[in-house]
């Protein structure tokens, strides 16, 4: 157990070592996890001066926490209505609901890109945003979740005069609180970690986003990898954050209370 | 009654569908015009080619070689869960600084993607790297060159993406252990059941709808992930790494010949669906809700 | 009938859609068509401020952006803004997004014919024969290899050199003379006697990598007289077995995947005298003259490329012009972003030479660039040497395969070094290969 949890921090641990490494330090091999002389002049340059990072990071934040917080509540609305309300092709419609979800990303850029400049948000966060809010991968999750929830619940709340609304906003919502943060951690890292979406989309440098912002660390023939690193960790710190706030719901939500069994 | 339903059924889903239809099926009805032309990235003009690009994949040697890989590399799919299963099971228990500990193995996932391939590439490194000093020192006197040996790219790969899926696995397992009633596996300790038989015989069949859906939207994302593969290899060396999606990223941005790259992606799409068909009928069998 | 109906539904939509944001719209369907030989409406008001927006591959510190506020501090009416774009297939395909939505993009550089040559096809770059204020044949020397349908989308800046970078202590060492010509088996030779413990006798920078391949072809063909392949030449097989005989030892060069998978830093592998040739170009003279990041303290000497045909006839070296700037179709600035690249050709973009860019414009004096090139660390190179790589007569050439045949010819030797497949059937599937690719795009 211990062995692959340190395995799983190596490289975590490599990044910020390099952070303060100096360029000729970066390919010493073995690799010196503790740099002879540490430079700060990395950190330095990313939060002062023309290279900041912090529009970058500003311009993620935003990017990132309202796709996040707009993908959760779509989702769960969506899982509600495939899983809780019974309706003629609801199944047959989820289906290709997991169908789309099939299509290799690649070949959507160039449609997607008319279909942008139609809406008026290419080169606009939106442009990222509002497809960021549609995660079919998230309508699925919410729905293993909420079929795990037996439907007498919701039903015997039905039948006792309770509307849809209600059930969903004060039963399931609840109910769902760790599938919910679950949802919210990985969905967050994916947008926090997009680069592709970012780099078609988005022309204008003061929109630029974190992952667009480290292509400034690859230089001509060479990638400098002290100053990426240096950028790199300090936008690990939000996902953090993210995590442990999640971790609260993931395991305080409904250890004790039965629902299963 | 009935006919409320249908609308409200559709009230809940239609913000997501509204979604869905703009960024994903219209987007997937021009690509899929797209795959009978000879569009080039950019271009003004094209022209209708009828089948000749899906003609094409069909002799195109790339293609079947890719395809070889994408199913060596989905391998990794399966292992990874079970392992995330076994790992969540432990840290759902009270051990010692468990919170750390999920949060460790949570970092792959979000760490930087630069940093991950860097270090593993000097994990894996032939002459001087860990691993190899570890098979030697254990009496394997010819150690695989793994990412630098077209035999053995393929494993080095698939056991970072086991590492790398780990952690996102295990805390959507850990999601749903918490809806397992503690009072249930009390009643079944009670019962004599010995540890083993509580997460095999009970845990894992509880947990059954969500290792279907891990198992679909991992083989999912896996099939379309390329990233890992750009950052390590490039495909290489010669195209013993070089996936499905990594050939259609190549052809569609590398190459610009979007007609081309929409017909593999399309053939990608139908690999997808078989797959995931199996699983879904299959799941009656295994899945309980 | 449907599917023509179809069809032009359907370019309408792409392009229409795509390319709304141009201001100037798209009557033609070549972009490059409607060339301004009359006067920008937006230049002939000399009070307006305008900025221009230039995109290129070299990040901003390393020479543009001193170009650029070079040229803002004398032009206030007409200030130039540069966006750095990364020159790799990602970078490229955002040059090309911006170029088809109709953002800011007056000027862009195409780092090889391939990438012009697309950007020519889809209507974005102009056709500078409009202008007949500057020959650009007479101006740059060796231009016309740019030339597309026999005229200029792009004008080349630079000129471009290949050649070897001798650890000048260790060849003294060794009693080595430094070559002037030579072949590949005396390269191995050289490096096997220099290699030593934990260091290389030879590094080999990726890009100029396959070159000598490219400079067989280029001598004898990439295809034969009757149009298949002839990238099977035993020159290649030469190529191949030499290196791999080098790479056995692991030491007289580095083990082809070896370098691939730890993205070996090879400047910095000669610069700290780990390795004692290095097969690279002027763009190192970044790193050799950072004494900061990179300190040493032997001297760096050059030689030219090695051949492999034994007689010198046979042999041509790469090099030639790069970095060619073509001014957008779509510019509302065409001419004030054409007086722009005048400038910057013809000495503005000295700022790049500390960068390993030397200007190609024969309005640039050889020795300025020299001394700007070398800086302060002028003693630490071979002068003499130095001269006889950059400034020389010999027949150049520039490499303009398609990427598809780069790659497959890579696949291949890759192949062959990592001893999946041997000689004989290397070559066979390179030109079978090749064969398909000719087949496929109609030639």
């Amino acid at each position: 157990m211990l062995f692959f949890a340190i395995l799983t921090v190596l490289p975590f641990a490599w990044m910020i070592s390099t952070s303060f490494k100096s360029p000729s330090e970066v390919f010493d091999f073995p690799i010196s996890w503790i740099p002879a002389n540490p430079v700060w002049e990395h950190h330095q340059k990313i939060w002062t001066g023309s290279a900041s990072f912090v529009p970058y990071y500003l311009n993620s934040l935003k990017v990132s926490l309202i796709s996040t917080i707009g993908a959760t509540v779509l989702s769960a609305l969506a899982a509600y209505g495939f899983t809780k309300v019974t309706f003629k092709g609801r199944d047959t419609l989820f289906v290709f609901y997991i169908a789309m979800m099939m299509i290799p990303p690649q070949v959507l850029f160039v449609p997607k890109f008319i279909i942008f400049k139609w809406l008026g948000i290419f080169n606009t966060h939106w442009a990222l945003i509002l497809p960021g809010m549609i995660t079919i991968f998230g309508v699925f999750m919410m729905r293993q979740f909420f079929l795990s929830i037996p439907n007498e619940i919701s039903e015997s709340a039905y039948i006792d005069g309770a509307g849809h609304a209600r059930i969903f906003l004060q039963m399931m919502l609840p109910l769902a609180k760790p599938a919910l943060a679950t949802l919210a951690v990985i969905d967050f890292s994916w947008h926090w970690n997009d680069f592709e979406n970012a780099l078609v989309f988005l022309i204008s440098r003061e929109l630029y986003t974190v992952p667009l912002g480290l292509q400034n660390f690859i230089l001509e023939y060479n990638v400098d990898y002290n100053g990426m690193m240096a950028a790199a960790s300090a936008g690990i710190l939000p996902m953090l954050v993210v995590f442990f706030i999640a971790q609260k719901f993931i395991i305080q939500g409904l250890s004790g209370t039965a629902v299963k069994g | 009654m009935r006919k409320k339903q249908f609308w409200v059924g559709y009230a809940f889903i239609a913000p997501n569908l509204l979604g869905v239809l703009l960024f994903f099926v219209i987007p997937a009805a021009v690509s899929a015009v797209l795959m009978f032309t000879d569009w080039q990235f950019a271009s003004p003009v094209f022209h209708f080619v009828g089948f000749d690009n899906i003609k094409r994949l069909l002799h195109d040697e790339q293609f079947y070689t890719s395809l070889a890989n994408t199913a060596l590399f989905l391998a990794s799919v399966p292992v990874s869960i079970a392992l995330a299963f076994l790992v969540a099971v432990v840290l759902n228990r009270s051990v010692y600084l468990k919170s750390l500990l999920r949060a460790l193995y949570f970092l792959p996932y979000i760490t930087n993607g630069v940093a991950v391939a860097f270090v593993w590439m000097l994990l894996f490194q032939p002459k001087l790297g860990p691993i190899n000093g570890l098979l030697r020192s254990i009496g394997i006197e010819n150690p695989p060159g793994w990412l630098t040996s077209p035999d053995s790219v393929m494993a080095a790969i698939d056991i970072i993406w086991i590492w790398f899926m780990l952690g996102y696995n295990m805390i959507i397992y850990l999601a749903a252990l918490q809806e397992i009633s503690p009072e249930l596996l009390e009643a079944a300790k009670m019962d004599g059941a010995r540890k083993r038989q509580v997460v095999f015989r009970i845990m894992l069949p509880l947990v059954s709808p969500t290792t279907f859906m891990l198992l679909v939207t991992g083989l999912i994302m896996s099939i379309k992930t390329f990233g890992i593969f750009e950052a390590l290899t490039q495909g290489g060396p010669g195209s013993s790494s070089l996936i499905l999606s990594l050939y259609v990223y190549k052809t569609a941005f590398r190459y610009y010949e979007i007609g081309y790259a929409a017909a593999i992606s399309w053939a990608l799409f139908a690999v997808i669906l078989f797959i995931t068909a199996i699983q879904w009928f299959g799941q009656k069998k295994w899945v309980h809700y | 009938m449907l599917k023509k109906k179809m069809a032009a539904l359907l370019a309408a939509v792409m392009m229409g859609t795509a390319l709304a944001g141009c201001s100037t719209g798209m009557g033609t369907t070549n972009g490059s068509a409607n060339a301004s030989g009359t006067p920008a409406a937006s230049s002939a008001n000399p009070d307006e401020k305008i900025t221009l927006t230039m995109w290129g591959g070299v990040p901003a510190e390393s020479g543009p952006q001193a170009v650029v506020d070079a040229w803002n501090a004398e032009n206030p009416n007409v200030q130039v803004k540069y966006e750095r774009f990364v020159n790799d297939d990602a970078g490229n395909l955002k040059l090309d997004t911006a170029l088809a939505t109709g953002q800011d993009a007056d000027l862009f550089v195409s780092y090889s014919k391939t990438l012009l040559q697309r950007r020519v096809d889809a209507g974005f770059a102009l056709d500078l024969s409009a202008y007949s204020d500057y020959d650009i044949d007479e101006n740059i020397p060796g231009a016309d290899e740019w030339k597309i349908d026999d005229k200029y989308y792009g004008m080349p800046t630079v000129k471009s050199n290949f050649f070897v970078w001798f650890n000048k202590e260790l060849l003294d060492e060794a009693g080595l003379p430094l070559p002037e010509e030579w072949t590949w088996q005396e390269m191995k030779a050289y490096a096997e006697k220099l290699k030593g413990d934990k260091r290389y006798g030879l590094v080999q920078h990726t890009e100029p990598f396959p070159d000598p391949l490219d400079s067989v072809s280029m001598k004898f063909g990439y295809t034969k007289a009757d149009g298949t392949s002839h990238m099977d030449h035993p020159l290649y097989g030469e190529w191949m077995e030499t290196l791999k005989s080098m790479m056995d030892d692991g030491w007289t060069t580095v083990p082809y995947a070896e370098q691939v998978t730890s993205k070996m830093p090879v400047d910095t592998v000669f610069l700290s005298g780990e390795a004692a040739m290095l097969n690279a170009g002027t763009w190192i003279f970044r790193s050799s003259n950072n004494m900061k990041d990179n300190p040493r303290t032997f001297k760096i000497a050059f030689a030219p490329v090695p051949r492999l045909a034994e007689d010198p006839a046979d042999y041509v070296t790469r090099g030639g012009t790069g970095d060619a700037i073509s001014i957008n179709a779509n510019s509302k600035h065409k001419d004030a972003a054409w007086t722009f690249l005048k400038w910057y050709a013809d000495g503005g973009m000295l700022p790049m030479v500390p960068g390993g860019r030397l200007p190609a414009s024969k309005a640039v004096d050889a020795d300025d660039t020299m001394k700007l090139l070398l800086g302060e660390n002028a003693d630490t190179y071979d002068q003499e040497s130095l001269k006889r790589v950059l400034f020389n007569d010999d027949v150049k050439y520039s490499r303009s395969l398609p990427q598809q045949v780069m790659d497959l010819r890579q696949e291949e030797y890759e192949n062959f070094f990592t001893g999946k497949k041997d000689v004989q059937t290397t070559l066979a599937d390179i030109a079978r290969r090749h064969n398909e690719f000719l087949k496929q795009n109609g030639s």
